[in-house]
Parts: C-alpha cells; structure tokens; sequence
C-alpha cells in the first residue's frame, strides 16, 4: 500500500521566514526606557502566549464541532491543536520566568496571571493524557471533547486576570480595555509582527501534524487490514483445560 | 437526549465549582495590598505584601538595605526594606515589597519590581555601565 498523504515542504519554509523575520526585528527595535535590552524577552513571550490562546480556542472549535457532527476530522484537529498549544505554553512559561527573574527578581511567585497560566498548561497536559486512555476512536474524540470545550473557559480567564484582580505581572499591553500602552512605533510593529508570525507558525504547525495523523491513521489500516495476531508466531496462544 | 446530559451535567459542576473558587479565591487572588489598605487595618505582626510606586525623592541608602515610601497615589507609607534592592529598583517604578506593617511603617526583606505594560524607546541615552537600567538618573 502506497503513502497517500501529500507531503507539504511550504509550511517549513514559513516557520524559517517567520522566525527570521521576528528574530531581525526584536534585534533592531530599541531598548526600553526602564528595561533596556530585557524588553526583546518580551518578542518572543507575548507572540508564544498569543499562539497558545489561538491553540486551546482552534480545540475548543474542533471539540464543539466533533461533538454536533460526530465528525473525526475535528476531533483530529483539536487534538493536533492542543499538542501546539501546550509547547507554548511551555514556552510562554519558560521565557516569562527568564523575564520575571531579570525584571521583577524571582523566577516564580503565586500571582494570578502565573497560577491561573500553570493550572491552563496542565489541564492541557490533562488533555492529552486522557487521549491516550483509550485506543477507540469515537470513545477517545467523545471523552477528549468535552474537555476540549470545558478548557477553553480558561483562555478568557487567564487572559484578563491581570486587569481582573491585582496581580505583579502587568495588564496586556495591546488586547486591553483601552488602546495599546506601546508608543514607540518601531515597538509595536516589532510585537505586532512578531504575533503575526507566530500565527503563521501556528498554521504551518497544525498542516504538518495533520499531515502525520494521516499517516498514523494509514499506518493503523495497513496494521489491522493484515489479518495477523500482533505478535506472529513468537507467541502460542495457551489453551485452558482443553487438552484430555 | 441521554448523551446531551452527558455533557450538560459535568459541565454545569464545572461552572459551580468555578464560580465558587472566583468568589472564596477572590480575596487571595489579590496579590498585594495597596498603602491606602495597609493604612486602614490595624497592626497584627503577620506577613503581608504591599505595593505601589516608589515616590521620587523618597529614596535613602541604610547600612542594612534602602528606605523609600511607596504611594497608591492617595496614602504614602514608608517602607525600610532591608538587603540590596532589584536591579530595576528606581524612583518612579512600581514595587512589590513582603514583610510586616507595625502601624507607622512597613518593614520588608523581600523586594519585586513591578514593571508597568508601557514601553517606550531609551532614545539613544544608552549608558554601557548600566545595559538594563535607563541610565538617565545616573548621568
């Protein structure tokens, strides 16, 4: 049986052009007036929390719409969606820590903004496991689903927690109440690019980890469409009491 | 109809649970106290946090650390912080300090600067002795 599945190089090629893109420009844009060179963390940070954000909602939409059609597709695509949103996650958390450590003084501390973004990180570890505790494919999709809708409760949350309650990490800069805290232009292309190429990141991401479900999906066929016992002949099945 | 409920009820505890968590949470979700809070309770010895912007002006070197009042913009209150302060620290900025209030001032050992969601370019006043700092106040 021949590989079916298009193997796509583009989306490659865009994650390199959009990283290259990003990296030149929070290297030229200025330093900050209080936190001088600390301030280019903040290129990498926000663009990787955005891309998060769009990972849970994009598995919010493929679990909502799993559950009204019944549809594996969506069930798939949440599922590629949330692997993508909890590196970022990761990632947002890692690089926060680096820019909490530089500015405020601590790696960690029990903020708001901080718990309420750990807790999203590991109900979509959460997530992932539970996909993994059944090899069937409606009853995973079912089960991965409704988790899939009830997290996405949190990306409002987290994301407003810090004008919500009193928190160390500052108010959004761009997405708030009023309009963009960032005056110097070159600051704000730099951030506005730099979320602009990671949603193209997101994108290619979710082609290619589509791309290898289908694989594992044709993988799965041939496997079950050669009717043969898993482990061949290395193991004789034992027969209970059926000998004389 | 059955399977709808398969969904609807966890969901609905989820919802409860949530909204139990937000108001019982809601007190500790507050991370520090502001000087207009922290003027207002009496003194009782335990640990707490404050915050506010550090008043320009007020800053002073102790042997043992700094002393500076931090404002909310209405109260004042003067904050001995012993050990060195964070990089950041400077007049003007937003501070996180933990330690204990004895009614006249607030005595702390930990310090965090809270840095605000603006930006804005050091416009080329650039001092290679102090990369993170604006330099400015030092010239």
């Amino acid at each position: 049986m021949k590989v079916q599945t298009r193997i796509r190089w583009w989306p490659w090629a865009a994650v390199a052009l959009s990283l290259v893109v990003a990296f030149t420009l929070s290297m030229i844009s200025p330093r900050d007036d209080v936190q001088g060179e600390l301030v280019r963390i903040m290129y990498i940070h926000v663009p990787a929390a955005w891309l998060a954000y769009v990972a849970f909602f994009m598995t919010f939409v493929g679990s909502l719409t799993y559950l009204l059609t019944k549809n594996l597709r969506w069930d798939r695509i949440a599922a590629a969606s949330a692997e993508i949103g909890v590196f970022f996650t990761g990632l947002t958390l890692v690089l926060g820590m680096i820019w909490g450590k530089s500015t405020w003084g601590v790696w960690w501390t029990w903020d708001a903004r901080l718990t309420l973004t750990a807790i999203m990180f590991f109900v979509y570890l959460g997530y992932l496991a539970l996909r993994r505790t059944t090899d069937d494919p409606v009853a995973r999709a079912s089960r991965a689903s409704v988790l899939g809708v009830l997290g996405a409760v949190q990306i409002p949350i987290v994301h407003f927690s810090v004008v919500w309650w009193r928190t160390l990490h500052q108010p959004p800069s761009i997405v708030r109440p009023d309009s963009p805290a960032i005056q110097e232009p070159l600051m704000l292309i730099t951030l506005i690019v730099g979320v602009v190429a990671f949603t193209i990141i997101y994108i290619s991401l979710m082609i290619k980890r589509i791309e290898l479900t289908h694989l594992e999906d044709q993988l799965t066929e041939i496997e079950h469409s050669t009717d043969q016992p898993v482990a061949g002949e290395a193991v004789v099945v034992p027969e209970l009491g059926a000998r004389p | 109809m059955k399977r709808y409920w398969k969904f609807i009820v966890p969901a609905g505890i989820v919802v409860v649970i949530l909204i139990v968590l937000m108001i019982s949470l809601n007190s500790s979700l507050v991370y520090f106290n502001t000087p207009t809070e922290l003027t207002e309770q009496a003194a009782d010895g335990g640990r707490l946090r404050l915050g506010g912007q550090v008043v320009p002006g007020s800053v002073a070197d102790t042997t043992a650390g700094v002393t500076f009042d931090v404002t909310d913009g209405r109260e004042s209150v003067t904050v001995v912080h012993v050990g060195a302060p964070q990089q950041l620290f400077q007049e003007g900025i937003g501070v996180v300090v933990e330690g204990t209030w004895d009614g006249t001032s607030f005595h702390s050992d930990t310090m965090l600067v809270k840095h605000d969601e603006t930006y804005t370019s050091d416009e080329g006043d650039y001092d290679p002795n102090h990369p993170t700092g604006d330099g400015s106040d030092e010239a």
